[in-house]
């Protein structure tokens, strides 16, 4: 079944095709890779994914139901099961380790929310994502101090916190330790036998290889070849154009 | 006769009046990022709103103040709602939406004098009649009293929401990245409409609390704006407890500075205050 699509996607900025007619059918409980060449149009695909710039055409299908995102607010994203991470990693740095998850349990309603303390369930579930990403002892400094690695592991505990059903990681493995990169591994590779979606936005192709399911190859906003790993990586278009081989 | 005892009670209160101002400056500026110079009307609008309900209507002083202090607050809302969101929806610069701010304390101020002309009023019910206190050999009026506890109060108060309650973490967010706090579905217009309306209210309090001690007057909101902005500069803008200490700060130097010289030097010597620290230590106290 498929948990998001895309139909005919576009978004320009100033002339450029950042997106052009993009369509993209992503089923549920996969890892979906999604690769090209910097400035192929990956991270504003996302963007557009994630509600935080409007596109110019095109229908979006998140969950069976046409959202049109256009119109749609990026908190309401959450409400639909997608969450992020960011390529530059953004945390709420002047916030501690723990606070950067335990804002993610908040409760929706404001109201709410002013007479809800920091209850000892919602410490536990935060400590516990922070143990099963290495960062527990880190809890009680701010996340600005973190190191690079560390502030991705946050990065993607927050992200785990939400829920969500699909997630859109970009670059989760850029710039880790060979140990934290296993870790993010094992992580992604959690979520899809949990019956999550994964959509990974990478250049490292040994993780797609080892990691996706079915990979879209973007180039100048457009899709360069879609299939598997083995049909993908033995496309001689994209050998040449993307992998220079 | 020692003086000291007396500056520093007065001190102590001209820091309390600005703190509330401080307070709500800095929320509103730590989850907005731009200088709400219509704050300071904010003020004036609490201290005419029980005006009306208590000497015009008859409404009992109690339940005048409550509802004050709300219409304060309603006021701030309204005004993110109908002035500061549009704008933010059109990704506005801050500089904008601070001219924007500009144009509806102006408005705001105009129309308040308009309806009650510029004349100086008291909120006092019975004038002259007000308990004093001795402390040592300096007095503290009973609205003074309760100027003071009413501002730690909801020091207090402020502060236990922001660090404990999950509201807090919600406002802590938005104020470092509102795009962040979107994508981890909070509704950041929500909460920035809920900070107008707290910090607003806060200042209304403040407008009332001044009723009942020396008055109110259609141009007073200017006054305690800029002292509530000098009050955050040097504290810190956008970290509110930096804003109480400033306030604190301002009030000592400002009564001590006027110990030996005359009292209309009180705003230069704030205004001396704040380019010191615009030069010297532009972050505030707490910098780090």
């Amino acid at each position: 079944m498929a948990i998001l699509k895309t139909n005919k996607l576009t978004k320009h900025f100033e002339g450029v095709h950042a997106v052009d007619g993009l369509s993209l059918n992503i089923e549920k409980a996969t890892i979906v890779a999604i690769v090209g060449p910097n400035g192929s149009g990956k991270t504003t695909l996302v963007n557009i994914l994630t509600g935080m710039i409007p596109y110019d055409s095109g229908t979006v299908i998140v969950s069976d139901t046409t959202h049109r995102l256009k119109k749609i607010k990026p908190y309401t994203m959450y409400s639909y099961g997608l969450t992020r991470t960011f390529q530059e990693v953004r945390l709420f740095d002047q916030m501690s380790v723990r606070d950067n998850i335990l804002v993610v349990l908040t409760k929706r309603k404001v109201i709410q929310s002013f007479f809800e303390t920091q209850k000892s369930d919602y410490t536990k579930a935060a400590n516990k994502i922070l143990q099963k990403v290495g960062i527990w002892e880190k809890r009680n400094e701010l996340a600005k101090n973190l190191s690079y690695g560390q502030r991705k592991l946050l990065e993607i505990a927050r992200a785990l916190v939400t829920q969500a059903e699909i997630f859109l990681f970009d670059e989760p493995f850029a710039g880790l330790f060979p140990e934290m990169r296993k870790m993010v591994s094992h992580i992604v590779a959690g979520l899809k036998r949990k019956g999550k979606t994964v959509i990974l936005i990478e250049h490292d192709m040994d993780v797609v290889r080892e990691l996706s399911d079915y990979i879209y190859v973007m180039d100048s906003g457009r899709l360069l070849a879609t299939g598997t790993p083995r049909e993908v990586l033995s496309n001689k278009e994209v050998r040449e154009a993307y992998l220079g081989t | 006769m020692n003086i000291i005892p007396q500056l520093i009670i007065n001190s102590i209160i001209a820091g309390a009046i600005y703190s509330l101002v401080a307070l709500g400056f800095n929320l509103i500026y730590g989850a907005t990022k731009f200088f709400n110079l219509a704050h300071g009307v904010m003020a004036t609008v609490g201290g005419y709103a029980v005006f009306v309900l208590s000497k015009v209507l008859g409404f009992h002083i109690g339940v005048s103040v409550i509802l004050g202090v709300l219409c304060a607050g309603f006021v701030g809302y309204g005004l993110d709602k109908i002035v500061y969101l549009p704008l933010r929806k059109k990704r506005a610069s801050n500089m904008i939406l601070l001219v924007a701010s500009l144009g509806v304390f102006t408005a705001l101020e105009a129309i308040i004098a308009i309806l009650f002309t510029s004349q100086f009023r008291t909120l006092a019910q019975h004038i002259g009649t007000q308990r004093i206190y001795e402390v040592g050999s300096a007095i503290i009026t009973q609205t003074q009293v309760i100027i003071l506890i009413a501002s730690l109060v909801l020091m207090a108060i402020l502060g236990f929401v922001l660090k404990k309650t999950m509201f807090g973490k919600a406002v802590k967010a938005v104020s470092d990245d509102e795009e962040v706090a979107k994508i981890i579905g909070i509704n950041t217009n929500k909460i920035i409409g809920y900070v107008f309306f707290i910090g607003s209210a806060i200042a209304g309090l403040a407008g009332i609390l001044i009723g009942f001690d020396t008055g109110i007057e259609p141009v007073m909101g200017l006054r305690l704006l800029l002292k509530g902005v000098i009050a955050s500069i040097i504290g810190g803008v956008g970290n509110i407890y930096g804003g109480v200490a400033g306030s604190f700060l301002l009030g000592l130097v400002e009564n001590f500075g006027i110990w030996k010289i005359s009292a209309e030097w009180k705003d230069a010597i704030a205004f001396v205050v704040l380019i010191i620290f615009l030069l010297f230590r532009p972050k505030g106290i707490f910098q780090k």
